[in-house]
């Protein structure tokens, strides 16, 4: 069950690894040109964004070094928000579309139940998003070295799998509206309404005082404020992202259980 | 022996919309149920109920012997779905083969043979395959494992008269090898020479469960009789399980409701030269329990 679900998601998680690794690729590539031109892009040239706009972009303090320049262009809103919007096309496609489809009917009537059939969906799509990490892992360290970029392969182990956790969550999110709902677009916008407004909130909203407490319900609190980039790995940060999706998974094994199908 | 489907009130709605109501019925080893309605009678949903695709608002039902909620019994049911959706890139031989690992396995020379008889190209990609191929691979899933019990909605939609034949050839092998079928249709004429039994449904209720011998023997005949002279209307008046009579000269029509013993032997009398007969028709049975209820006692009583 696991692997036809791998291979029903194969297509769009290599053009995944392949989107994510080509973004990576363009934005490293530049770096030298960046480092070898300090006055254009150095704090003061930055200090002439907008206040909000620098915010937005996680601060954009320094992007000459090369950890600053990695955390401002890359590990910062892109990078996240690419694996998140994967997570959760490819979470959608393990229940959600399938229901909609029509092909769920018959698999569902197979001598599987339902519980197990929901947790092999899930766990192929967290290792269909392990390997899409994997590869772009595997980018980002070849490219660093080639750019000598100066950033050790650990640090970026650290900010990787704080990436695929937050991926984790948003496709566990989308997959337990998919589980409750059966539909697609609700469960898509839910965690796509989340995701943005949890990121607007860690970062302009952060010194809004009405707001700023929801930073613990985003995920992008627990990922970034422990600056992996900077300070390696930050293990309880990450355990409330690995746990929160436990959480979810086990509420789309509840919902899906007790729900009539494709009706 | 134990029944292979045994429903006990099964009730199922959907927000305040009824989809069935109350359904009790009992389907024997070894039998071929149709399972008779128009669309939107509740037929896809008692079939879904019995996979526990859907769950029951109300009552309960055992499918070979278990709860419909244990899993592992589904292994011995083959289903086909009224609305079989194929998609994607994934050849329709690759599809069958997962199906037929999660089912515990099945001999590859099976599902050639199957595919072979029904006429089916397994090598295109499922979202390329027509209305009528699909379907084909439908059946082929549903009948590959063997199962002790086949649960076919709407089997025949789609299919050519050919593979329709070779299809109710299937069935009767089934019945033949001791298994069951439970099978649905919105027309009698695609099941009536298959069913042991037809089950019908209207409006989310079982009306009726019927032999389909005794279907037949109730059934609306026309007859019509040539005579060698002209014969007086009343000395065939009155006569059991005869209606709509006319009498023209030699010529005498009329419509039988059973058996046609009276008409005969009233007939017998005079010289008949020409008689004709037709097939009963299954179909306007059928449909008179649609357009009214409880005319069981109809027979007894002829107009």
């Amino acid at each position: 069950m696991i692997a036809k679900s791998l291979r029903d998601f194969r297509r769009s998680l290599i053009w995944w690894a392949i989107g994510i690794s080509a973004f990576m690729t363009m934005y490293l590539g530049i770096y030298p040109s960046i480092r070898e031109n300090p006055d254009l892009y150095g704090a003061q040239a930055l200090a002439k964004f907008p206040g909000a706009l620098r915010d937005l972009m996680g601060g954009l303090q320094d992007m000459t070094s090369g950890a600053g320049y990695l955390q401002s262009v890359v590990y910062q809103l892109f990078v996240p928000m690419l694996f998140a919007v994967c997570a959760m096309l490819v979470a959608n496609r393990a229940l959600a579309q399938p229901e909609e489809a029509g092909t769920l009917e018959l698999v569902v009537t197979l001598p599987v139940a339902r519980r197990r059939l929901l947790l092999e969906r899930f766990a192929a799509f967290a290792l269909g998003l392990l390997a899409v990490a994997v590869v772009t892992l595997l980018v980002t360290w070849a490219l660093a070295e080639g750019v000598a970029l100066g950033v050790g392969a650990d640090r970026l182990i650290a900010a990787h799998i704080g990436v695929y956790l937050v991926g984790l969550f948003f496709g566990s999110l989308t997959l337990a509206a998919g589980a409750a709902s059966g539909r697609r677009a609700p469960s898509l916008a839910l965690a796509g309404v989340w995701a943005v407004l949890g990121y607007v909130v860690v970062t302009v909203g952060q010194n809004v005082e009405a707001v700023a407490w929801l930073k613990w319900i985003s995920p992008f609190h627990y990922y970034a404020a422990g600056r992996p980039l900077y300070q390696g790995l930050p293990v309880g940060d990450y355990l409330v992202l690995a746990g929160a999706s436990a959480v979810l998974v086990l509420t789309a094994v509840l919902a899906f259980d007790r729900r009539d199908v494709g009706v | 022996m134990t029944a292979v489907v045994r429903a006990e009130g099964l009730t199922k709605y959907y927000g305040r919309r009824r989809g069935l109501e109350d359904l009790t019925l009992e389907i024997r080893p070894g039998e071929v149920f149709g399972y008779l309605g128009p669309n939107g009678a509740g037929k896809t949903t008692t079939i879904r109920l019995l996979l526990d695709v859907i769950r029951p608002t109300r009552g309960h039902v055992t499918v070979l012997g278990a709860g419909s909620r244990e899993a592992a019994v589904r292994a011995r049911i083959g289903y086909l779905p009224g609305e079989l959706a194929l998609e994607g890139r994934e050849r329709a031989r690759d599809y069958l083969a997962f199906l037929a690992r999660v089912r515990g396995g099945v001999p590859p020379a099976r599902i050639r043979a199957l595919a072979e008889r029904l006429d089916a190209d397994l090598s295109v990609p499922m979202r390329k395959l027509s209305k009528g191929n699909k379907q084909k691979v439908g059946l082929i899933q549903a009948f590959m494992h063997e199962p002790e019990l086949l649960v076919l909605d709407e089997p025949t939609g789609g299919l050519d008269p050919l593979v329709q034949q070779e299809f109710l050839a299937m069935v009767r092998e089934v019945r033949a090898s001791g298994r069951t079928v439970l099978m649905s249709s919105h027309v009698l004429a695609e099941v009536e020479h298959v069913s042991d039994r037809v089950g019908i449904v209207r409006a989310g209720r079982l009306v009726a469960v019927e032999n389909v011998a005794a279907l037949r023997e109730k059934a609306v005949r026309r007859v019509e009789l040539h005579f060698d002279a002209p014969v007086p209307a009343e000395a065939f008046a009155g006569l059991p399980g005869v209606r709509e009579l006319r009498v023209e000269g030699a010529a005498l029509s009329c419509t039988i409701d059973g058996r046609p013993d009276a008409l005969v032997k009233a007939a017998a009398r005079f010289t008949v030269v020409h008689l004709v007969s037709e097939e009963p028709d299954l179909e306007e049975i059928f449909l008179t329990y649609y357009s009214e209820e409880g005319r069981d006692d109809d027979r007894q009583e002829p107009a």
